[in-house]
């Protein structure tokens, strides 16, 4: 007995190694942030020289990271619960426990996605092989590696569910029950995330030309952003349907809430809430506790597809490559610019961490319809305010597209390329995602009555705005260079802090014109003024660059 | 007298406390393969990358067919073909997908760059690569891959960090015999290695680079006339030259006691 915890504990010090092996190759990209300052003459850095200095700042964000995370799934899994606290009646402890489940699911799965493909793609044993270990401690620390990237997540979640269900019930079996949710809840959310991480490597580690591995390969790439966007409508899209859920969950007479008992993780909120306080006829508790008894058998299976998965990948034999033979060695050559565009699609498409921003233009589409659906007439208001919003998602993709050049930046350095060209690529991305949010302002403006025509070019000045944005948060990126995660943090949320001024201040001219004269005409007038200034101090900004 | 394709005069680098570079200076000329040779850490890496501008050096100057890689990036970046000594490229990328990226960005014809893809890649045997990830390519195929898009576009100079590690021997033979006939074609290569085979056999000069510095330079043989004698090979040459002889015969011996002492026993 005694024997066997020391060789876990020896297996869980020893997992440290191949983790770490994880968590640099999912950081390794941050290099190539620091490389991005050789544009500005300033050369490598002394950090950037001395590997080991790289991987230990990797494994202190990676901390960091981790730490960050977790208290923030703590706090998403807290939340649903404090309305209770407070006395609210729009929340009861059904619609808490389930949102909180389903939140926390949420977040472990989108952070889970993020270190998995690494885990996956990575040869993340490779140094423990060389060692004389038998097959089965080698397989415990590689398990024990892959538990090391969620640790904090998944613990922590667990902890403050059960600590709130025992404040709430004072029911030691519904805390033994929500304990068995939150476990499974965690389980079916890091299973879920292995799944994706190894089908989205596969596909990409195929290559090949064929139209079906393209096809294949973009179908992956859009079920990637789905699942981080249907994530993000997760966290927020509950604050729009919560002031129904506790009724839908709780009437008797209703279907839905027959549907609902058979969904985790409303089964695990209904069956743990009727362990406290009965709120339901026993026999929708009845149905919801054999649906959470077999979502419990679900997990079962989960996990041990999980330690299969874990074992197979420990092997060598994660993800098989299969190659195909080239007809050809044809080329295209394009204009530059058109090439550089390709390669930064290219590249962040099959990057796992930034493939989900071409969800974007969805993602904008689906909030502004949402945002404009309930209005009867189009007000300016409404257009500015919708106009922002679509726009505040789209700074964050120049920076995005940025990371994802990596360390293969450090090649594109040594080629005859202007660094306006790669600012204005990756400024025609950023802007080109936006362009949904006009057009479907206009097919709104087409279906609803405004309150001045002159108002349908709001979104289409805003597109001008997001593209000056784009071009000063690039610039400031190019800039300067940054070393440690406080210091990167600091300076990413300068550039988002000039981007969002850059929205703004077109939004705000109009609103301040309209306010001051009353009229559309020259406030819309203003607003074309501020966003063309703008977008010619960017371009002038531009050309000065060498 | 043509001038001088390469030429670094007086350079030195720091990296925090470290003095990469301490005052190197050298000139390559048309027609020459120029090796730098010099163990790990010597600096050969560094030169390289002042050379291409990715680092700029603490003091000192360096011209590229008369440009300043500084004043003038873009025309420097015209002319010169570079492999560095790890091929890190773009992983997500096919191999296909880079050269196209790279043959776009160098605004090259499609014919011309599609007939030097072709035999190039053909040549190096990259048919069963050509549209996998570069992630997915194995030290050798990535550094292939690097040595194909430094010569699409034919350039007068070529940059070469260690361009032979982890390439087969029928793909080495086959870029030792591209660069002889692009020197006698009137280009010049700037080699970096430490084996002293490849420079003693490759090599038209070779500058043996210790510390930051070139301690010596010159053909072969009056790099062997400096030593004194003319039947040593190119390795003795090189550990004379460094001071390093005694030091790694005493190792030897040391280690020689470890190891097979101790076996016997």
């Amino acid at each position: 007995m005694f024997s066997s915890i020391m060789k876990l504990l020896e297996a869980w010090r020893l997992s440290r190694l191949p983790y770490k092996e994880v968590v640099y190759r999912s950081i390794a990209d941050e290099r190539g942030r620091m490389w991005w300052g050789g544009f500005s003459r300033g050369g490598l850095g002394g950090d950037a020289q001395n590997d080991y200095e790289l991987t230990k700042k990797a494994l202190r964000i990676a901390k960091f990271d981790k730490s960050l995370v977790a208290i923030f799934n703590v706090l998403v899994a807290v939340i649903p619960f404090t309305a209770q606290f407070f006395g609210s009646l729009i929340l009861g402890l059904t619609s808490a426990i389930s949102l909180s489940l389903a939140v926390t699911f949420g977040f472990t799965a989108l952070y889970s996605i993020q270190t998995f493909s690494s885990f996956v793609s990575a040869e993340s044993s490779a140094l423990l092989s060389t060692l004389p270990l038998e097959q089965r401690d080698f397989s415990l620390i590689t398990l024990f590696s892959f538990v090391r990237s969620v640790d904090y997540i998944v613990v922590g979640a667990i902890l403050s569910q059960t600590i709130l269900v025992a404040y709430y019930t004072g029911s030691p079996f519904a805390v033994l029950v929500m304990l068995v949710a939150s476990v499974v809840n965690a389980v079916l959310a890091v299973a879920v995330a292995l799944w994706f991480s190894r089908m989205f490597t596969k596909n990409l580690s195929r290559g090949g030309r064929s139209k079906g591995n393209s096809v294949l390969r973009l179908v992956f790439i859009m079920l990637w952003g789905s699942l981080l966007m249907g994530v993000s409508l997760l966290i927020s899209l509950p604050w729009y349907i919560l002031p129904s859920l506790e009724t839908v969950l709780l009437s008797s007479s209703q279907f839905s809430t027959l549907l609902f008992c058979f969904l985790h993780p409303f089964s695990a909120g209904i069956t743990i809430a009727n362990l406290g306080q009965p709120v339901t006829a026993w026999s929708t508790s009845l149905i919801a506790a054999v649906s959470m008894v077999g979502y419990v058998i679900v997990a079962w299976f989960a996990g041990n597809w999980m330690l299969k998965t874990v074992k197979r990948i420990s092997h060598g034999t994660g993800v098989k490559m299969s190659r195909e033979t080239a007809k050809d060695f044809s080329i295209k050559t394009r204009k530059p610019l058109l090439g550089y565009i390709l390669k930064d699609l290219k590249i962040s498409s099959r990057n796992p961490a930034t493939a989900f921003f071409f969800a974007l233009p969805v993602l904008e589409t689906v909030i502004v319809s949402f945002m404009i659906a309930n209005f009867e007439v189009l007000r300016a208001s409404t257009l500015l305010v919708s106009s922002f919003m679509g726009g505040i998602f789209v700074l964050l993709m120049p920076l995005a597209l940025l990371t994802a050049e990596g360390t293969g930046l450090e090649y594109t350095k040594t080629l005859p390329l202007n660094v306006n060209r790669i600012i204005t690529s990756k400024t025609l991305i950023s802007t080109l995602t936006y362009v949904p949010v006009p057009l479907v302002l206009l097919v709104m403006a087409f279906l609803k009555p405004l309150t001045s025509s002159l108002i349908v070019f709001i979104p289409f000045f805003v597109v001008l705005a997001v593209a000056s944005a784009s071009i000063f948060e690039i610039q400031l990126f190019l800039s300067s260079v940054t070393t440690g995660k406080i210091a990167a943090i600091i300076h990413d949320l300068k550039k988002l802090i000039v981007g969002v001024t850059t929205l703004i201040i077109p939004l705000a001219a109009y609103a301040v014109v309209f306010f001051v004269s009353f009229s559309h005409v020259f406030a819309v007038f203003v607003m074309g003024g501020a966003s063309a200034s703008e977008l010619a101090l960017a371009v002038y900004l531009l050309r000065r660059n060498k | 007298m043509s001038a001088p394709l390469i030429e670094a005069s007086e350079l030195t680098k720091q990296f925090g406390s470290v003095q990469a570079l301490t005052g190197l200076s050298f000139q390559v000329m048309p027609g020459e393969i120029y090796g730098l040779l010099g163990t790990n850490g010597a600096g050969k890496t560094t030169t390289i990358k002042v050379i291409t501008g990715l680092v700029e050096p603490t003091s000192g100057w360096v011209r590229v067919g008369g440009f300043d890689p500084l004043k003038h990036p873009i025309e420097v970046k015209s002319r010169i073909g570079y492999v560095a000594e790890k091929p890190i490229l773009y992983d997500s990328l096919s191999s296909r997908d880079f050269l196209e990226f790279v043959a776009s960005i160098r605004k090259l014809d499609q014919n011309a760059a599609n007939r030097m893809v072709t035999q190039l890649a053909d040549a190096f045997d990259m048919a069963k690569y050509f549209d996998a990830p570069i992630a997915t390519l194995s030290m050798g195929m990535k550094q292939k891959v690097a040595l194909i898009a430094s010569l699409v576009h034919q350039p007068p100079v070529l940059l070469l960090d260690e361009p032979l590690s982890g390439i087969d021997a029928k793909s080495s033979r086959i870029v030792k015999d591209l660069l002889s006939l692009h020197t006698q074609k009137g280009g010049a290569v700037l080699f970096s290695t430490h084996i002293m085979e490849v420079a003693e056999h490759l090599c038209t000069r070779i500058g043996i680079i210790y510390q930051g510095e070139v301690i010596a330079e010159g053909t072969l043989d009056q790099l062997k006339s400096k030593t004194g004698s003319r039947s040593e090979t190119l390795e003795e040459v090189f550990l004379k030259l460094t001071n390093e002889e005694t030091e790694v015969a005493d190792k030897t011996r040391i280690l020689g006691d470890v190891f097979f002492n101790n076996e016997a026993a």
